[in-house]
């Protein structure tokens, strides 16, 4: 593919992620037609439809495009700096970490093992909306650094990392189901429905936490993009042309875990993401990352976006859990994608 | 240039030694080829040069200088290498070539870099190529686009790792002449290894006969003999003359 059709595909995604945030924005529960929603935009017409626009719906499609572009440029680099296409923003096991911080949080601490039974009002955020945010983040920020020390101490090769990651999240997915055993049917019910993945959590300020996360660690990525390209060559290679592996893999998986922590801390667990947007984005425009870091960036906002979207109007009044969407609008893409035989160029 | 002294390697605390002691010079534009048995420890050796392994023991001096206290990136202006395995990531040729001066402009190529890729593409008749996928070369094309991104670090030093293995025998005697072009014309020195020993004949200056982790013999075209031979690959050969030229036949096991 040349420059001029790579610099289309960029823009028609960024246009569609622009389309996609209107259509977001317009559809709802609250049924508002184009022209309440036009003028609530402008904070005129009806006070409820202006709360809507500004508190639930603005706050919701940020929260898509940023979580979306950062879940999907956590992927990339995770497959890059591992040389392993199946990795993803979990591999390091951060959402199990998140998960089991969060069930804690919900289960041990909000009324599960500390009160009587099942009591409807123990569940209530009224000490600190934050604090399950903060439990998951805690918990998948010393599950990352756990991983990472650990590929310290031993040669800090790709599988290594892969194979410690998978046996770190085993851990806290059994430390979880221990948790979830001994929780009162609230309290399992309130853990479950945190684990699924739900844009409407999103407020201004998570959206400014996340965006701060994301945004300065793509700034990283795109910085370093000829050293993920020379990492393409093989680990050897990369070396003899002086990029610093060792270190640029560290830092790499640091700021992807982070990214991911720091999302599913707030939003729940949203899979798929970020396997899928930089597949589809590889076959499209190729590996370089100057052009795959930002393209990774708008699948992921355009897939979340369009999950959110369709998961708001199948639920019936309620959002159905936006993670089983993501994976029920990809995977078909996906695999159409793997078996086209368009090569990438 | 080069001068390697007492080199030691093993790849963990428990593990056996590779490298036991490699001793190695090599001169500006003089072309060195490593011959050896599989597991002789000739890849080990290039990765103690290149920085992707450190040795255990013993010096590497480049000009002086001590390449194992020498920045990564310094050390990439001085010494590049040609895998035997090579790979671009879908890259454009010139990307590709022009990924060879990330140890010049670090996050950001500049019209210099970019002068300097178009140069290196222009001088090895790559020019036709330069928008075109590498991974989508043949192996022959490949390789010499490996040459060209290994001579946009400016080496004066360059180490192949089997550069005809995957290769038929046109391509071969391509990337052999282009070898013998490098060091010739830019006084780039080489370091390779080989498996094929008339092609090493063929394109090397000074030979380094490796086994168990350690040269045994160095010298031209004169070490050639059946009983070196016998010695490093444990198979009796022939060696014959034909034109002046010593051609080695056969091999009989030990």
């Amino acid at each position: 593919m040349n420059v001029r059709k790579k610099r289309g595909v960029m823009i028609a995604l960024a246009a569609a992620v622009i389309l996609m945030a209107l259509v977001c924005l317009f559809i709802g529960s609250s049924h508002m037609s184009l022209g309440d929603c036009l003028r609530a935009l402008t904070k005129s017409g009806d006070p409820a439809a202006v709360r809507i626009i500004w508190n639930i719906r603005i706050p919701r499609v940020l929260a898509a495009v940023i979580a979306g572009a950062g879940l999907s440029v956590s992927g990339l680099m995770m497959q890059t700096t591992l040389n392993n296409s199946m990795a993803s923003p979990s591999t390091l096991g951060v959402s199990n970490a998140a998960v089991f911080g969060a069930n804690l949080s919900i289960i041990a601490f909000a009324g599960g093992f500390l009160s009587t039974g099942n009591n409807l009002q123990s569940y209530a955020v009224s000490a600190n909306p934050y604090a399950t945010s903060v439990m998951a983040f805690l918990f998948s920020t010393a599950s990352i650094l756990l991983i990472l020390a650990l590929c310290r101490i031993r040669a800090f090769s790709p599988n290594v990392v892969v194979l410690a990651g998978i046996a770190i999240g085993s851990v806290w997915t059994a430390a979880t189901t221990v948790l979830q055993f001994y929780a009162t049917d609230v309290g399992l019910s309130a853990a479950v429905i945190w684990s699924f993945g739900d844009l409407g959590r999103a407020t201004y300020r998570t959206d400014a936490i996340m965006f701060v996360a994301v945004a300065l660690s793509t700034v990283f990525f795109l910085l370093l993009s000829w050293h993920y390209n020379a990492l393409l060559s093989g680990e050897a290679t990369a070396k003899s042309m002086g990029v610093r592996v060792d270190g640029l893999r560290f830092a790499s998986l640091l700021l992807s875990s982070v990214i991911t922590a720091v999302c599913v801390s707030f939003l729940g667990v949203i899979g798929f993401v970020g396997i899928i947007c930089p597949h589809v984005v590889k076959k499209l425009l190729g590996q370089d990352h100057r052009l795959s870091i930002p393209a990774s960036a708008l699948c992921g906002s355009l897939l979340l976006l369009a999950a959110d979207t369709l998961s708001r109007s199948l639920g019936n009044g309620s959002a159905l859990p936006v993670g089983a969407i993501t994976s029920l609008l990809g995977a078909p893409f996906f695999i159409a994608i793997i078996f086209s035989k368009k090569e990438n160029g | 240039m080069l001068t390697i002294e007492n080199l030691q390697f093993r790849y963990g605390k428990r593990s056996p030694q590779v490298l036991r002691g490699v001793d190695l010079t090599l001169q500006d534009g003089e072309i060195g080829i490593i011959l050896g048995k599989n597991g002789c420890g000739k890849t080990t050796l290039f990765q103690n040069i290149l920085g992707i392994n450190d040795p255990d023991e013993g010096r590497m001096l480049f000009d002086g200088e001590d390449l194992l206290h020498m920045p990564r990136r310094q050390r990439a202006r001085r010494i590049a290498y040609v895998p035997q395995h090579i790979h671009f990531g879908a890259l454009s040729v010139f990307d590709s070539v022009l990924m060879g001066r990330v140890s010049y402009f670090g996050l950001r190529a500049g019209q210099e870099d970019c002068d300097a890729v178009r140069s290196i593409l222009r001088e090895m008749q790559l020019e036709d190529f330069a928008r075109r996928n590498a991974e989508e070369l043949s192996g022959g094309e490949k390789q010499k686009i490996a040459i060209a991104r290994a001579m946009a670090q400016q080496p004066r030093l360059l180490v192949f790792d089997e550069p005809t293995g995957n290769l038929d025998i046109a391509n071969e005697q391509l990337i052999v002449e282009e070898t013998k072009k490098l060091a010739r014309e830019k006084r780039v020195a080489i370091l390779s290894s080989l498996h094929d020993l008339n092609q090493a004949l063929d394109m090397g200056d000074r030979f380094f006969f490796m086994k168990d982790g350690v040269i045994k013999y160095t010298g031209g075209k004169e070490m050639f003999t059946p009983e070196v031979m016998e010695d490093i690959f444990d198979i009796r050969v022939r060696v014959v003359e034909v034109d002046g030229q010593k051609i080695i036949i056969g091999g009989k096991k030990q």
